[in-house]
């Protein structure tokens, strides 16, 4: 079984193509002073020569870097902390916690930032409310403050998922012995329990890092009153710069970024492998006992739910607010506001329309073709350890490190420039291909998690009594992980409903989704239409949630 | 519906019927247009409607988008947009000094005024104003400018600190060329350029998030908001007013123009055809609430009523090779500086 059948491959290969072909074209535009299908380009570094000069570019990296490390300073601890609580405590309502807990990784942030600007923005009812009682808002919603805080405290859950499947596979009789020993839970949680997952929060750390160099729709609508320019929104502001866009120059930024995030997903792996030599200290058998949390119950309980109001319901209940009124402020009142214009709006564009008929097949459709082809890469490098099984792991890792914004753009180019794909520029293939590439890791990894846990011995006995390895496949692995993929379909689903960048430059009739959409009408302003079109996203999200709670899918791994 | 049953409207050459013949075994035309779909629709339908068999694929993208795209798709090689329709006239502009453009000189040439006719390629189709809103609840009427000559001694009102919007030019193009308007129109725009720096304005890069802004309280007043929207906005919303200054106000015009590469040509000319006729503009004015460019056209939002309430103050931008002096890699980001300094 060494040498690796053709078909395998072939997988790869494509894999690698999907991948390398539009950011090769990415990195081929940065090094041209002119766009790439252009006759008149030259070769040279003059596109990286303009950024460098230019002082928005410099503004906008140092922005990018304090939201990276505002993010990763608050959202390891407090999504450590949490995790603590949530798995190791008798914190009330941990059950229905969780869930919630989940909403801003499964809601757009541009859905989100606008709530925001309802609900706690300067005229906000939060803030009327504030203004009031301490008779100022003592806050400012579109300050850096404001957005490297939003973008920690949104990050929570993400750190949150992997200190707890770490915790969750350690047993707990370490923290017994501590607490037996005198310790509180705050000590128990500092010095035992969190110092356990160490490398599950610093892997987690190292992805919230540069998650932080990919903000977009955070930025493009808190970052817009005050000019807080980050690097994903300094692209669109160079469009303009010079008049006309100016695909070099964003190219070049683009790579900037993928400098800075490849080498920080390579040091992923590495602290992966770190933090699977760590499972070994795992104690004798899986027993867990929660640790009574005491008098601090109320205290810890008090502090999630306060997590929970700033992160979750302020936000979602300024969406939902402002989807129904025709204008909002100081001095209006909700009922002589109310309407149901902006869904008559949306119902009666064809195009809006469209879009929410496309984002439900995109997710539906487009998310199970997706999981098959998730699952036939994973089998093709399903226990395999060669040359072809490394390059899988480097592509399917390096999509990561592009902000989907850009990646979308390369796939315009792909679509536009590459004959056998150009009938399908118009069709939601085009979306597909850049979705399925752009949430390549996170697909992989969901599909490959349900693959590590078919036992070896059974595909073995399969092959013994001589099947072929497609058998092996058809009959015995897949069948095995059946319900762990339909769990992939269902998280997948919710990704793409949730995806908002990568769709914005493949944006045309035929390709219409509600993410792209909502960044291509906050351009043109249409904040009726935006509300509107995020209530029923937030809808679709809430429909894959309950189907997941109701079957009892785990959110995470 | 037989083919036939089409006739030519009244006053065009005798050979009008061939390009509506061709029009109609063409079957279909695909227009890039920055004007949302809500306002173009009665033009679609009613475009439908006099050319039955001719179906309107209507593209709404955002300038940027439109600009891109239309480049992108002409370079693959593989069809564009038959007409584009955008209010970003610089970039239009650009495409047809780059070569992009069909001529073809439209039979409602005469109709026009001389300057929304350029090179029988560029067709200037509305006559926008570019206004001031302001919130009506929070205001009084002593605090609203009256002229831009005006806006320093309203902009000294403690009140409006750091509560005026406008386009950012920055990240804006039409923002930036209202403001390269001013800086035509106005000798004292730099002085007034300080004055809004001074007061705090904050920028954006959308006249919508703009006038939630206004409309919210959040903001009070909103400077070179495009006429149209705040007409549209203000029958909507009770919050909203505004007004147009009474020294100058710039007027600006949505640019279309026939692709060279355009596969459906002649669909195409009917277009370019029907929204310059005076049936197409009316519907510009009542139901699409754009502002009608033709002498002929009456109502609210025509530029019958705009020149008698400007008098002689509308300063239209000019369609031609003056549109995109800024585009000027160099012109433009001296500008850029000059407007940063301004807030020193």
């Amino acid at each position: 079984m060494n040498e690796m059948p053709l078909s395998k491959k072939v997988v790869i290969c494509l894999t690698a193509i999907a991948v390398f072909l539009p950011i090769g074209l990415l990195f081929w535009q940065s090094f041209l002073d002119a766009p790439f299908f252009n006759v008149d380009k030259k070769v040279g570094l003059d596109a990286y020569r303009f950024i460098f000069d230019d002082p928005d570019f410099r503004q906008a990296f140092l922005n990018s870097f304090y939201i990276s490390l505002g993010m990763a300073f608050i959202s390891v601890p407090l999504g450590g902390l949490l995790a603590f609580l949530l798995v190791r405590t008798d914190l009330p309502g941990r059950n229905w916690i969780e869930p919630l807990l989940l909403i801003p990784v499964f809601v757009s942030p541009m859905i989100l930032c606008f709530g925001y600007t309802v609900s706690v923005g300067p005229v906000g009812f939060v803030s009327i409310w504030a203004q009031k009682l301490l008779g100022s808002v003592p806050w400012n919603i579109y300050s850096m403050t404001s957005i490297v805080l939003i973008a920690g405290l949104s990050h929570v859950p993400h750190v949150y998922l992997y200190s707890s499947s770490a915790l969750r596979s350690l047993a707990s009789d370490v923290e017994e012995a501590a607490r037996v020993a005198g310790a509180g839970p705050l000590r128990v949680a500092a010095t035992v329990s969190l110092p356990m997952v160490m490398p599950a929060m610093l892997y987690s750390g190292v992805l919230v890092f540069f998650l932080g160099f990919q903000v977009f729709g955070l930025a493009l609508v808190l970052g817009d009153p005050e000019g807080h320019l980050v690097l994903a929104t300094y692209l669109y502001k160079l469009t303009n710069k010079l008049g006309t866009p100016s695909y070099h120059l964003m190219a070049a930024v683009a790579m900037c970024i993928v400098t800075i995030t490849v080498p920080m997903v390579l040091s992923q792996r590495f602290l992966l492998r770190n933090a699977q030599k760590y499972v070994t200290l795992k104690g004798k058998g899986a027993r867990q006992r929660t640790l009574p949390l005491g008098g601090w119950r109320w205290v810890a309980a008090g502090l999630v739910a306060l997590w929970l109001a700033v992160t979750v319901l302020i936000p979602l209940v300024g969406v939902i607010f402002r989807a129904f009124v025709t204008n909002w402020g100081e001095g209006v009142t909700f009922l002589e506001a109310f309407t149901l214009d902006n869904f008559k709006a949306v119902f009666e564009q064809g195009n809006l329309m469209r879009g929410v008929i496309n984002t439900v097949l995109l997710g539906v459709i487009g998310g199970g073709v997706s999981v098959i082809c998730f699952t036939l890469i994973g089998l093709a490098s399903h226990r395999k350890n060669n040359g072809w099984t490394r390059l899988l792991d480097y592509t399917v890792m390096t999509p990561r490190a592009v902000p989907g914004l850009l990646a979308g753009l390369a796939f315009l180019w792909v679509f536009l420039f590459f004959p056998p794909l150009a009938p399908f520029r118009k069709t939601l293939i085009s979306l597909w291909l850049a979705y399925s590439v752009v949430w390549l890791a996170y697909g992989m990894r969901l599909v490959s998690t349900s693959l590590l846990q078919v036992g070896a011995e059974l595909e073995e006995g399969a092959r013994v009594t001589g099947a072929t390895p497609g058998q092996v496949n058809r009959h015995v692995t897949v069948p095995l992980i059946k319900y762990g993929l339909l769990a992939s379909w269902l998280m997948i689903f919710m990704i793409f409903e949730r995806e908002y960048s990568t769709g914005v430059y493949l944006l045309g009739p035929g390709t219409e989704v509600i993410g792209s959409l909502m960044v291509s009408l906050w351009g043109a302003g249409a904040i009726d239409i935006i509300s509107a079109l995020s209530f029923i996203n937030i809808l679709l999200v809430s429909v894959g949630m309950g189907i997941a709670l109701r079957y009892g899918v785990k959110l995470h791994d | 519906m037989p083919i036939a049953a089409v006739a030519a409207p009244a006053g065009y050459p005798a050979d009008y019927q061939k390009i509506i013949d061709a029009g109609k075994k063409e079957g279909k035309l695909v227009v890039y247009a920055t004007t949302d779909t809500k306002s173009a629709d009665p033009l679609i339908k009613d475009f439908q409607a006099l050319y039955p068999g001719i179906k309107v694929e209507y593209n709404d993208l955002n300038s940027t988008e439109l600009y891109n795209r239309f480049i992108g798709e002409a370079a693959a090689g593989g069809g564009t947009g038959d007409v584009t329709w955008s209010s970003a006239m610089d970039l239009q502009v650009k495409l047809v000094l780059d070569g992009h453009a069909l001529t073809y000189k439209s039979p409602e040439t005469g109709k026009l005024p001389a300057w929304a006719n350029w090179k029988d390629q560029a067709y200037g189709t509305t006559y926008e104003p570019i206004s001031i809103v302001y919130n009506k609840r929070l205001l009084k009427a002593d605090e609203i400018p009256k002229s831009h000559a005006d806006l320093a001694r309203v902009l000294a009102n403690p009140k409006l600190k750091g509560k005026v919007v406008t386009y950012d030019p920055e990240r804006s193009g039409v923002g930036f060329s209202y403001l390269t308007q001013d800086l035509k129109n106005n000798k004292n725009f730099w002085d007034m350029a300080k004055a809004l720096r001074h007061s705090g304005v904050k920028v954006y890069t959308s006249t919508g998030a703009m006038m939630e802004k206004v409309s919210s309280g959040e903001a009070l007043m909103g400077y070179n908001i495009i006429g149209s929207y705040a007409f549209l906005k203000s029958k909507k919303d009770p919050s909203i007013g505004y007004l147009y200054p009474s020294d100058y106000t710039v007027v600006m015009s949505r640019v279309q123009f026939i692709s060279k590469h355009a596969k459906n040509p002649n669909a195409a000319k009917l277009w370019v055809d029907y929204i310059l006729s005076n049936r197409g503009q009316q519907i510009i004015s009542d139901k699409a609430d754009l502002f009608a460019i033709r002498s002929d056209v009456k109502g609210e939002t025509s530029m019958n009523s705009l020149s008698k309430q400007l008098k002689n103050g509308a300063r239209p931008i000019p369609i031609g090779k003056e549109t995109v002096e800024y585009l000027d890699q160099k012109k433009r980001l001296d500008f850029f500086k000059k407007w940063q300094q301004a807030e020193k």
